[in-house]
């Protein structure tokens, strides 16, 4: 990654636009767009097949006679929309730049219609819909050195290479195991995590443990863990201010998911308060949907300060409270 | 007996920290968090210095030290933070619970060991 560019960020879209001539085009409308187009190779069955895979997309480019004679893209259209319908789909057409013609139920699929003559106006719903939160380059830099630095510390003899940084619209969960660690600051809320492969983790955490006993999931799951901690301390060393009520006064443990083992841990042994619940259908005694509950309170729990608050009722009544 | 208890909740940072030490001379014990750490701290007499982590579940590093100190008993035990904080507000509060040191992650042994067997004694 060049760390030097002007423009840090990508965002992949997938073009689906079989037209002679077109792909080229739209890739170097890509180019300049701060897209990455990549297209599939092979019939609509390769593209459903890339959506189930884990390719990490801001959206697509779909021509409405992708795939065959008129109006063939529009049933591609429907089966996306089904199956990723948090990806914004841009709708080439011949004609018109709208959706005009379209039922109501096929309009609201897509994002925009666009014209090879009119990209501008494409260029303008790509930027509302892909780029429109803007990360500062310095931002993104720094995270890329810290995680580095983070991740060569506990990998030893592994080399850290990275991509260019990308947006994506979709929700995926590349492989099996992944941390979460909520950051808070006075200009941002939210989590980070880190997603793996457990197998492919394993091998390699295998090659640097010759003297000693095999890794199994539970040690990669604290490496892991541990790797989250070090990339949050750092970021937050580095971007959250001293005076910041967030980070700084409250205290934080990775939360660690290993789907492949039915595992989460919040980085303490203590029980959960579980509550299982059953959702039965009236006048259906064959179904029953269970629902689980679990509280877990890991980050502190002090139950000799447990109190409970007086009813609203009881402070309406004493005339301590105004409703609006 | 242990001269060093480690206070972690990484079983990464735990282990690579008790080798080390362990490696040079020193006896270690370890525990997983604030909570356990002042239960191995109250079992152990032997030991002279405490490095722990701030960031744990049930009870942090800083919470843990806090609580070392109201204790006489604990008068020559030795406290350093290894964490991944670096802000001064947190190294304050450090000192205010009585902490000695603060060492900013990851552990480079190397660097410390020599001050780690000073505090020991």
């Amino acid at each position: 990654m060049d760390m030097n560019s002007d423009k840090l960020i990508v965002s992949k879209v997938l073009i689906l636009d079989d037209a002679v001539g077109h792909f080229d085009g739209l890739k170097a409308f890509c180019g300049d767009a701060g897209l990455l187009g990549i297209r599939p190779h092979g019939d609509a069955g390769s593209v459903m097949s890339i959506l189930r895979s884990n390719v990490d997309l801001g959206g697509i480019m779909l021509y409405e006679n992708y795939g065959g004679p008129a109006g063939e893209g529009l049933g591609l259209a429907r089966e996306i929309h089904a199956l990723r319908p948090e990806l914004p789909i841009f709708l080439r057409r011949d004609a018109t730049a709208s959706v005009a013609g379209l039922t109501e139920r096929d309009a609201a699929m897509f994002r925009c219609a666009y014209t090879l003559q009119d990209l501008q106006h494409l260029r303008a719903s790509l930027d509302a819909s892909i780029f429109s939160r803007v990360y500062p380059n310095d931002l993104v830099r720094g995270i890329a050195e810290m995680t580095r630095a983070s991740l060569e510390s506990l990998f030893h003899g592994c080399d850290v290479d990275m991509e260019t940084p990308y947006l994506v619209k979709d929700r995926i969960i590349h492989g099996e195991v992944f941390t979460m660690i909520a950051i808070e600051s006075n200009w941002c809320r939210g989590y980070m995590m880190l997603q793996a492969s457990e197998s492919a983790l394993l091998r390699l955490l295998g090659e640097d443990c010759e003297e000693r006993e095999p890794m199994g999931f539970r040690e990669l799951n604290n490496v892991l863990g541990e790797a989250t901690n070090l990339i949050w301390g750092s970021f937050k060393n580095r971007y959250v201010g001293t005076t910041d009520t967030g980070l700084h006064g409250q205290t934080q443990v990775p939360i660690i998911i290993n789907h492949h083992r039915n595992y989460i841990s919040f980085g303490s042994d203590d029980p959960q308060l579980c509550f299982k619940y059953t959702l039965r259908p009236q006048g259906r005694g064959d179904v029953a949907v269970p629902v689980y509950q679990r509280f877990v309170f890991n980050l502190s729990w002090s139950p000799e300060a447990f109190h409970e608050n007086p009813s609203v009722e009881a402070l309406v009544e004493s005339g301590e409270l105004e409703l609006f | 007996m242990a001269q060093v208890l480690v206070v972690d909740d990484s079983s990464t940072v735990r282990n690579e920290v008790c080798d080390f030490l362990k490696a040079n001379g020193l006896t270690v014990s370890a525990a997983v968090d604030g909570r356990d750490g002042l239960d191995k701290l109250k079992a152990d007499p032997g030991i002279k210095l405490v490095v722990s982590d701030v960031n744990m579940p049930n009870m942090d590093g800083l919470t843990m030290a806090e609580k070392i100190r109201s204790e006489q008993r604990n008068a020559s035990v030795n406290i350093i933070m290894l964490t991944t904080e670096n802000s001064p507000t947190m190294k304050e509060r450090g000192k205010a619970a009585g902490v000695k040191g603060w060492i900013v992650k990851p552990f480079n042994g190397p660097a410390v060991v020599g001050s780690l067997k000073k505090l020991v004694g």
